[in-house]
């Protein structure tokens, strides 16, 4: 790790007045970074990927570590709410049993004991020529994606070019679907950003960055609106290893049936097959007023993945998302497989 | 002037294994060729053959057991090295102003030719060999080049105040590199034109064995013939300890290396050599060490920097390596790329076999058993040849080349048993000579429940598939004379066991302990154990299972000599009783109608008490051992993943000394081999000549959930009253087993491991295609 | 939304860029960008920074005394921002812990686990400054060689280690774990430890030594 000044600011206007006054360093991207759980962005630091001239914790800022609301109001998540608080609540449990599934999920019990949800979203990619020292690839202010013609067996299949890195977060295909936004704070004051608008496709945003927030901007709050298909709402995250993985491919689902088990309306958001959460929309539409039979299923599943471009060594991945959907959907709709 | 003499003890010679640098080669010693002591029968024993708690366990959980990257001496500076970021470079400058400046770096080594290092272990033999000649341009180079030869071979080491200054340092220094031509991947470095990791080529041909023209002829009598090709990646040892050592050499006339080594002894003389001092005057001191698996013989690349670093600041050094330096550069399992062209008849005998073996170690040789391995073809000819890439050189691995050869034969005899309608267990019978696989291949049968193994591969509509597989293995794990024992007991009746070997985590202390504790009547912790100091006895390295073969043999020779020695100085005690008919059991010694207690009869020594010592004995050990595996797994044929549910290991070892370790032996290597067939391999980009997962998320062992239920069954029937080391054994089968369940549960046979979901589906997409 | 920031032309290009190769070439120069040779300085001046680095607005930039809450113990150590807890714990501590170990540095394998006011994290993921005022356990908290708590004595008892270089971090791990469920199931066992990765392959007797201290607590 490079050397950084370490700073622990008590206000949210002192954190952002550090993160924007922080000097330059060598790199675009070498400026000031916000830590909260630190769980890979100190990885990060490590493999000198981000050299930050100074770290601003933001675990001293009060009254970003709950967990807010109800069934009726939605749930107002703390950026500083860390995995495990957000997996082991009750109330996340009982009617948003999705985004419980999706923190749960994610990476070890160590690491849900720090990480943070605001860290979480904030992640940085997972491709291998990304994570070495070594690559100066395009994310990192090169000019190649070496995935794109290399080892690409983990990259985008959906959304990709000139990048192709996927998006490592378990909760933002969750969040999106269930249409959360951020509330975001920065110097030039604060803003709430639907968290679909939140991630940035390489071909549309700053090639070196995943979402749209600015240097000085920090996430302090993730609202999840009420709705009538969070209760019914699942995280399907396929691993390669079991034990500790990110989602090779991941499949946040959510539906709402009439009493006659009639779709009236879904959510479908991809992950691990993109560079942002991937939400299928031609598949929603698709199901809706439909019932889940097979048939259905199956098409919704290859609607889901139309348009898909796999690269050399990843087109595996069109139909175990395939299958993902379809399960995710089964068990969000409640039946048996 | 005739002096009488006694008559000469009668010697024979034997062959015995040899291990430099975890590869066994076998080489003639001359033994005594008397009974000596002997262990009786394996059902007899007090504490041997039990199943024993591990002496250094509560140190071990507790976090009080010190391993070399636990020291911490006073004054202590941390190492690091600088990796070449290229696969194939030639170094033209390397500027170190800049990490002189920085306050806390107080030395740097490998930056002038006049203190090059050498790639590491075996780079660096051949390098030597062949370095004369000119890699990169027509002309012959004046003076010594530095050419680097794969991504992440050291070239500067540093050391600092602490590690965080060190990786400031490192980052400080600039290397300017001539970039040559370098190729990683097998299936390029045959190609015509490829570029050259060696002067003579990429291949190199280790062994041609049969009759090529006969095999020919033979396929006319078969009736089915089958070809195919099967490869293994690069594999890593991921000791969990890295390499490393921590060389405290302050000046003046000796030094003490702490090292992360399988070998005590490997690590003085090459100690001595870098810091300019006597063999003797370097002490190795390996009191708990975190894994070896074949990558810790001598104190390589990096011990070397260590002792030039140590040297110059004139203060300790530790230089541990990083998790990525340790994939990079601290060795791994050769790849392997086998393929096959097999005539078997319709009653399921193999006739004839072609095969051609590629080893794929990088720099180094690689290795593979030959093949048809442990089955009996009657006609066979089989070439071994390296492919030399621009990676590190490979080293041992537990059991060198027979994971890959295991996985390749038993790939292929699963296919043939498919294709002739034969139960693949039977098959296999069929062509194997050996009973003792006979009898194995039932048990773990039986264990598994094989008669309710899936008929119909990929059959039935649940998507969840379940499999079985089964698969064998063999190895050699016997001695050879290295060591020498000390067991001292004083007259306050403490014992203690002296000598210089290693305990890699494989129980060494606690048999060492037990054996004495069983020959003196006596508990286990009665006993004290001193390892892991080259001061102490020689004592050979931990490499090809050979240590406890060698090293138990001597450890009873010496209890059985304190034993007598005790005996004889208490026989006017216990009426005159003839030493040998003294007892000693239960902590207490009888004889001559007398009964003494331990402690009495310490109490009788004269004031030093008593030392004896004890050699290796050839009857007490040997070689050559048996194992089948068994495994069943599920296949999720949407998602293409594969879970194991349950492996069986049947292994025979003949006396085993400690039952509960081994048994955890054998579920280690179970679940080795189980990440080699689901998980585990080197991933190379071709074009930057770069590993890109180099670390522990992204080179996937097993994990928790990757564990199914395991079964190591030490096989009973194998009365061998002698020792056999166990270590490599049980790495070898179960890939095979896991990769045939694969193909009985979902119909997909995969030929390139590991076994991962892409592979899977792409193989169902494939046969659907069909 | 285009950043600003990444319209700035990179300062320089000292860094070894494999894919640049061909336009410099054929020759690399590796090595990263300038050297620090400010901020490094260690200091044992108790007075370098103020011990508020877990409060102050005020940037901490070098050397810094805080006060680590370990095993029941306040003690003194000064470190860089950039310090690890782990390195903290094994390098800078007046007498340095050896139970929790460095293996992959990376957060994935869990052998530098220690308990942060009660909870396992990995010590490798955590900046020592940013570990002031929590209450810390290693494994050498836990118990010791004479007096092993009843998961360190059911690793004992049922040969759940090997080489031993992964035990603390799991026996951390699993004591913290049978705290917050003292009747645990084997996949919950599974579960709990699946962020400690053995090479050895001891993991079997691992969850039989978990589940046998449950039973005995």
């Amino acid at each position: 790790m490079k050397s950084f000044e370490w700073v622990s600011p008590t206000s949210l206007n002192d954190a952002v007045n550090l993160l924007k006054s922080a000097p330059a360093g060598d790199d675009a991207d070498d400026v000031a970074r916000a830590i909260a759980g630190g769980q890979d962005l100190l990885t990060t630091m490590k493999d000198y990927i981000t050299r930050p001239t100074r770290v601003v914790n933001l675990k001293g800022i009060r009254g970003l570590d709950r967990i807010e609301g109800d069934a009726r109001k939605g749930l107002r998540i703390g950026a500083l709410v860390t995995l495990a608080q957000l997996e082991e609540n009750t109330l996340v449990r009982s009617h948003f049993p999705g985004l419980a599934e999706a923190a749960h999920s994610i990476a070890t019990p160590q690491i849900r004991n720090l990480g943070t949800v605001g860290g979480n979203l904030c992640q940085r990619p997972r491709c291998w020529y990304y994570r070495l020292e070594e690559v100066i690839c395009l994310k990192k202010g090169g000019s190649k994606c070496y995935a794109a013609e290399g080892e690409n067996k983990y990259n985008a299949i959906l959304g990709g070019g000139p990048s192709y890195i996927v998006h490592p977060s378990d909760l933002a295909p969750m969040l999106v679907a269930l249409g959360a936004s951020v509330n975001v704070t920065g110097a030039s004051g604060k803003r709430t950003i639907p968290l679909e608008k939140f991630f940035t496709l390489p071909s549309e945003g700053s090639i070196r960055r995943e979402n749209v927030l600015q240097n000085d901007e920090i996430i302090t709050e993730i609202q999840v609106p009420a709705s009538s298909f969070a209760a019914h709402s699942t995280y399907l995250k396929f691993k390669e290893r079991e034990s500790m993985d990110f989602a090779i491919s991941s499949v946040a689902a959510a539906v709402e049936l009439s009493l006659a088990k009639v779709v009236k309306q879904s959510r479908i958001v991809l992950g691990g097959v993109a560079p942002i959460p991937w939400r299928a929309t031609k598949a929603e539409t698709y199901l809706t007023g439909k019932t889940l039979s097979a048939d259905v299923l199956a098409e919704t599943a290859r609607v889901a993945l139309d348009g898909a471009k796999p690269l050399a060594k990843n087109a595996y991945k069109v139909p175990l998302t395939q299958t993902l959907v379809r399960r995710a959907l089964v068990k969000a709709g409640g039946m048996s497989a | 002037m005739q002096q009488q003499q006694a008559p000469p003890k009668k010697k024979k010679k034997i062959k015995v294994p040899k291990v430099i640098n975890g590869v066994e080669t076998m080489v003639e010693v001359e033994v005594d060729d008397e009974g000596g002591p002997v262990w009786g029968p394996n059902g007899k024993h007090a504490i041997l053959n039990h199943r024993l708690t591990r002496v250094d366990a509560p140190l071990k959980v507790s976090g009080a057991a010190e391993y070399t990257y636990d020291k911490n001496p006073p004054g202590l500076l941390y190492g690091r090295v600088v990796r070449s970021p290229y696969a194939h470079a030639r170094v033209i400058r390397i500027d170190t102003s800049a990490a002189q400046r920085i306050a806390g770096v107080k030395a740097i080594v490998g930056a002038t030719n006049e203190d090059v290092v050498e790639g590491s272990n075996r780079a660096a033999d051949v390098a030597e060999k062949k370095d004369n000649m000119d890699l990169g341009s027509a002309k012959a180079p004046q003076k010594k080049e530095r050419i680097v030869r794969f991504a992440g071979e050291p070239v500067v080491a540093v050391a600092a105040i602490t590690p965080e200054i060190a990786d400031d340092a490192v980052r400080a220094i600039k290397i300017e590199y001539e970039v040559l031509p370098h190729v990683v991947r097998a299936e390029d470095a045959i190609k015509e034109g490829a570029p050259k990791v060696y002067p003579d080529g990429n291949l190199e041909p280790k062994e041609k064995r049969g009759d090529a023209a006969k095999v020919e002829a033979s396929f006319k009598e078969a009736d089915v013939i089958f070809e195919a090709e099967y490869r293994t990646p690069i594999l890593h040892h991921s000791c969990l300890e890295t390499h490393g050592n921590l060389v405290d050499y302050r000046g003046g006339d000796s030094a003490t290396v702490y090292a992360s080594t399988q070998g005590t002894f490997t690590i003085p003389g090459d100690a001595a050599k870098e810091l300019g001092l006597k063999e003797s005057a370097v002490t190795a001191v390996v009191e708990h060490m975190g894994g070896g698996f074949g990558s810790k013989f001598g104190i390589g690349i990096e011990g070397k920097f260590a002792c030039q670093l140590s040297k110059q600041a004139k203060a300790p050094v530790k230089l541990m390596l990083t998790r990525k330096d340790e994939f990079l550069l601290a060795g791994n399992r050769s790849g392997s790329w086998q393929k096959f062209k097999a005539g078997v008849t319709r009653d399921g005998k193999v006739i004839a076999l072609l095969a051609t073996q590629y080893q794929l170690g990088g720099l180094g040789d690689g290795s593979q058993a030959g093949q048809p391995y442990i089955y009996t073809v009657p006609n066979f000819y089989r070439e071994r040849i390296s492919i030399h890439t621009n990676e590190d050189a490979s080293r041992a691995m537990r059991a060198p080349g027979h994971p890959q050869a295991s996985f390749g034969i038993e790939s292929l005899m699963d296919e043939l048993s498919y294709k002739v309608g034969i139960d693949p267990v039977e098959f296999r019978k069929k062509n194997l000579k050996d009973e003792v696989y006979h009898r194995q291949l039932d048990r773990g049968a039986r264990e598994i429940g094989w008669e309710r193994r899936n008929k119909t591969p990929g059959g039935g509509s649940n998507p969840l598939k379940r499999g079985m597989g089964c698969a064998i293995g063999t190895w050699g794990g016997g001695g050879g004379p290295q060591c020498k024992v000390e067991v001292g007991i004083a007259r306050d009746g403490s014992v203690s066991v002296a000598v210089g070997t290693q305990d890699l985590g494989t129980g060494t202390r606690t048999y060492t302990r037990a054996i004495v504790a069983e020959e003196l009547g006596l508990q286990i912790n009665d006993v004290v154990e001193h390892i892991g100091n080259s001061k102490l006895g020689a004592a050979n390295a931990s490499g090809g299972s050979t240590t406890t073969a060698s090293l138990a043999p001597a450890v009873k020779d010496a209890a059985v000599n304190a034993r007598l020695s005790i005996a004889e100085k208490l026989s006017p005690l216990l009426g005159g009783a003839k030493p040998e008919e003294i007892s000693f059991s239960q902590g207490r010694v009888a004889g001559g109608g007398k009964t003494l207690t331990w402690k009495q009869a310490c109490a009788a020594l004269p004031s030093a008490g008593i030392t004896a010592h004890g050699e290796w004995k050839s009857n007490l050990q040997s070689r050559g051992v048996h194992g089948v595996c068994f495994a069943e797994v599920e296949v999720d044929v949407e998602t293409g993943h594969t879970r194991a549910i349950k492996m069986v290991h049947v292994q025979d070892i003949g006396l085993p000394l400690n039952r509960l370790a081994i048994e955890s032996q054998i579920n280690g290597g179970m679940i080795q081999s189980l990440g080699m067939a689901l998980f585990e391999g080197r991933v190379m980009d071709a074009a930057l000549g770069l590993q890109l997962n180099p670390g522990f998320g992204d080179y996937k062992i097993p994990g928790s959930f990757e564990i199914p239920e395991l079964v190591p069954l030490i096989d009973d029937e194998d009365k061998r009253e002698a020792v056999i080391g166990v270590g490599e054994p049980s790495i070898i089968p179960a890939v095979g087993a896991v990769v045939n369940a694969v193909f009985n549960a979902c119909g997909v046979r995969v030929r390139e491991l590991p076994i991962t979901p892409d592979k899977i589906l792409m193989g169902l997409s494939d046969r659907r295609t069909v | 939304m285009a950043d600003e920031q990444d319209k700035k032309p990179l300062k320089k290009k000292s860094n070894h860029d494999p894919g640049r190769r061909r336009f410099l070439k054929g020759v690399g120069i590796a090595g990263a960008g300038a050297a620090l040779v400010d901020h490094l300085t260690l200091s044992t001046d108790a007075k370098t920074e103020s011990a508020t680095a877990d409060t102050g607005a005020k940037p901490v930039t070098r050397n810094v005394n805080i006060i680590l809450d370990v095993n029941g113990q306040k003690r003194t150590v000064s470190v860089e921002p950039r310090t690890t807890l782990l390195n903290a714990l094994r390098n800078n501590l007046d007498k340095p812990l050896t139970g929790p170990k460095l293996v992959c540095d990376m957060g994935t394998c869990g052998a530098c686990t220690v308990l942060m006011d009660g909870k396992p994290v990995y010590s490798c993921l955590v900046l020592a400054v940013d570990a002031v005022g929590k209450k810390l356990t290693t494994v050498e908290g836990l118990g010791t060689p004479e007096s092993m708590n009843s998961v360190q004595a059911a690793f004992v008892e049922h040969d759940a280690l090997m080489c031993g270089f992964c035990t603390p971090g799991f026996v951390t791990t699993i004591s913290a774990y049978l705290k917050k469920n003292p009747n645990p199931t084997l996949e919950e066992v599974r579960e709990a430890c699946k962020g400690n990765f053995c090479r050895c392959g001891t993991y079997p007797r691992v969850f039989e030594a978990a589940l046998a201290a449950a039973k005995k607590s």
